[in-house]
């Protein structure tokens, strides 16, 4: 970490600790179960917050959305027409202090605003699913990280991928020894857009593009990354220690100083490497993470999996009766979550890819944990170090400074 | 952008390209968002979710579904049932609702249908195939939907294109576009006021391509719909025949050659073009502000009748646009 970068977290902090000073007095207690679906909340009800009401829609059994919140009423407004009978909060605290049967909460408010919400609403004692990354500063992280350690509710981190059952599925490939040695890793996210939401009143325009406002945003490779790095991060275990990296406005020369595209070099414990890129001005292969061995490579892009062998690798039984799809000269073995059951019902060729969204999965997840004990898909403490190795290949990228990483960032002391 | 089978473009016009391409992606993931949420192919989308959960119990709805349902309601009875979304079941039986390489139709001849269930249920008339209006329970105070008989399943296929064009043109409103073209895969349509740089024009000009001379609708601040019973056919002892099924009869529409309405909202221009489709005239109780054009087939040739009055929109024959020396837009 650079002392610039120890500096202007210190600064955020001592902010950050100024606000907790106004937390209301919500009684702190274990949620009690109910009976019927979960009662839960949203806050923050932009794409995300919708894509989160969609997915609860498709759960009517297991949840209902009894409180939506947003302080941009124009969003709250329309919020509301996707939230039938949920009553509408400008302040999520005004929430939490009315509707004590609220049981768990998404957070999907711009990230620098998921603190305040996140712990306030695990020390009132709810159940949080707050959005990945996190928080936009390590000493935020650590904030939401310190509240969940000590809040008697849940609190998940939105990392979809360790939901997603293809990266299960391939992950215990990759920890059965399929690829052997660690070689090389590579993760991408491509996406032609201008990352801008549209407004016509002046006033929003810095409330709604908040990705675009350095003062706040993490960049590319804090957004997108974060989610990418985790997946690394889950496979391997093996954390980065150094960063490099470098962005430059490739396309979208419309004012902004936030980088539409980034290259970053990730060097891991143990020394292996990698190579992210993110870009807003090229959609070509979307978003992926690639894993290489010696034995051969796993390619990863959330709603499809592939692996790919070397010439000289043993052949296990399961792959000569596998789907394959050719990609130039590679030939793909499809990785397809729930294979033997598809295949005894006779549907394994109907498609390769997940049939929900991955969120789908991290929601379900989420509320197994609740309802039925399971352990939590992806501790506050992965969450933390995933959205803090974000932040500081975004600090990479912006300073043009190689950023160490010591272990009290990732263990968050 | 391709979303529900088919391509979604948007023109808008405007000084700020940075706001106009940021509105125009807002509306285009809008348009996105919808086919995700009512495509009826994917196990995931919340219309599969209705189709498989209403029969056993009410499905929560949200208010923007609730309303394109009750509007379909409406548009229903004022068709007298010749729009209908409950049709999935028919439209799989004939055949509609597989992929190109598979289509066979399960009807057999003398109007007999079976059912294409993988237990290959026997030879049924499609008046025992599980559709109807009236088994669609729709409570508006607890915003919920229910179905009437196990088996049943929307097909919104009629509407949502239209709906999904009106929110998306909501958005560029909201973002402060003034301007803008956009359609959903050439046959419904929402002009946007219309501040072209070319002198005089405030509308935008869309000719229909069925015919020749071509017909030209001015657009401004409306959606025109069109309907033909091409596009998705398939064929059955010699006869082509089109995927717009006549709810009356479950069997696929015949004699109208194409169908045209004009109208404040895309989804009601989609609606009732279908409708029109279906009934090959315009029935009383459509909106008198709502234009029309009804192309049948007859001995004589087509006829072409064009109904309805709506001071801001226009429908003239090329001939008469060219003594106006109009030039339709080849956007489209």
């Amino acid at each position: 970490m650079t002392d610039c970068d120890r500096r202007t977290f210190l600064t955020q902090a001592g902010g950050a600790v100024a606000a907790l000073s106004f937390l209301p007095e919500f009684a702190t207690a274990a949620p009690q179960p109910t009976d019927g679906p979960l009662p839960v909340a949203l806050v923050g009800v932009g794409r995300q917050g919708r894509s989160i009401l969609g997915e609860l829609q498709k759960m009517q059994e297991s949840a209902a959305v009894v409180a939506i919140c947003d302080s941009d009423d124009r969003r709250l407004r329309s919020g509301a027409r996707r939230a039938a009978g949920a009553e509408a909060f400008a302040d999520h605290r005004a929430m939490l202090e009315k509707r004590k049967d609220i049981q768990a909460i998404f957070i999907a408010t711009p990230t620098h605003a998921h603190r305040q919400v996140a712990v306030d609403a695990l020390q009132a004692g709810r159940h949080v699913y707050c959005e990945a990354p996190i928080a936009a500063t390590i000493e935020d992280c650590r904030a939401i990280a310190s509240a969940a350690r000590s809040a008697p509710g849940l609190c998940q981190p939105g990392l979809q991928g360790r939901s997603d059952p293809i990266y299960k599925l391939a992950w215990s490939f990759f920890r059965s020894d399929a690829i052997r040695d660690l070689i090389s890793m590579r993760g991408q996210y491509h996406r032609k857009t201008t990352w801008r939401t549209p407004t016509s009143d002046p006033a929003r325009d810095k409330l709604l593009n908040w990705r675009l406002d350095p003062e706040v945003s993490i960049g590319l490779a804090g957004e997108f990354g974060t989610h990418q790095f985790d997946v690394f991060h889950w496979y391997t275990d093996r954390y980065p220690t150094t960063i490099v990296g470098a962005g430059d406005i490739r396309l979208h020369d419309d004012g902004r100083t936030v980088a539409d595209t980034v290259d970053c070099n990730l060097t891991f414990t143990g020394g292996a490497h990698l190579q992210y890129n993110a870009t807003l001005a090229n959609s070509f292969e979307g978003r992926h993470e690639v894993l290489c061995g010696s034995n051969g490579a796993i390619k990863l892009a959330w709603t499809h999996g592939w692996m790919f062998k070397e010439a000289d690798a043993p052949t296990q039984g399961w792959e000569v009766y596998a789907n394959r799809q050719q990609f130039h000269n590679d030939e793909g073995i499809t990785l397809i979550a729930d294979a033997t059951k598809l295949a005894a019902q006779g549907k394994l060729k109907e498609g390769v890819g997940l049939p929900n969204d991955p969120l789908y999965y991290s929601i379900t997840d989420f509320f197994n944990s609740i309802v039925k004990n399971e352990p939590v898909v992806c501790s506050i403490e992965e969450g933390m170090r995933a959205t803090a190795v974000g932040i500081l290949a975004n600090r990479a990228i912006v300073t043009g400074e190689a950023v160490t990483i010591d272990d009290s960032i990732l263990k968050g002391s | 952008m391709h979303a529900m089978g088919t391509r979604f473009e948007i023109a808008a016009e405007g000084n700020d390209e940075r706001q106009l391409r940021a509105a125009c992606e807002a509306a285009l993931a809008e348009i996105e968002e919808w086919d995700a949420r009512l495509t009826l192919f994917k196990p995931s989308s919340f219309l599969s979710y209705i189709n498989t959960h209403a029969a056993a119990q009410p499905v929560q709805l949200d208010d923007d579904l609730f309303e394109l349902i009750a509007e379909s309601i409406a548009v229903h009875r004022a068709s007298q049932g010749a729009f209908d979304i409950t049709l999935a079941p028919v439209m799989r039986a004939w055949g509609f609702h597989k992929s190109h390489d598979s289509r066979e139709p399960t009807i057999h001849s003398r109007g007999c249908i079976s059912a294409d269930a993988p237990d290959h249920t026997p030879p049924c008339t499609p008046a025992d195939l599980p559709f109807g209006m009236s088994d669609l329970e729709l409570d508006e105070a607890q915003r919920t939907i229910r179905f009437k008989r196990e088996g049943m399943a929307l097909d919104l296929g009629g509407i949502a294109k239209g709906h999904a064009l009106d929110l998306a043109a909501s958005i560029l409103r909201e973002s402060g576009v003034r301007s803008a073209l956009l359609h959903g895969g050439t046959s419904t349509v929402i002009g946007i006021n219309a501040i072209s740089t070319r002198a005089g024009a405030d509308h935008w000009p869309v000719q229909l391509g069925f015919d020749q001379p071509g017909i030209t609708v001015k657009l401004r601040d409306a959606a025109l719909s069109v309907s033909a019973p091409h596009g998705r056919t398939i064929h059955m002892d010699g006869a082509e025949l089109g995927h717009i099924i006549d709810p009356r009869s479950g069997a696929p529409a015949r004699g109208t050659r194409l169908a045209a309405v004009v109208a404040p909202s895309a989804r009601l221009a989609d609606a009732w073009s279908t409708a029109l489709l279906v009934l090959g005239r315009r029935p009383p109780d459509i909106p008198d502000s709502f234009t029309t054009l009804i192309a049948r087939d007859t001995d004589e040739g087509v006829d072409r009748r064009i109904e309805g009055a709506e001071p801001r929109l226009f429908l003239l024959t090329a001939r008469r646009a060219i003594i106006e020396e109009e030039e339709p837009y080849d956007r489209l």
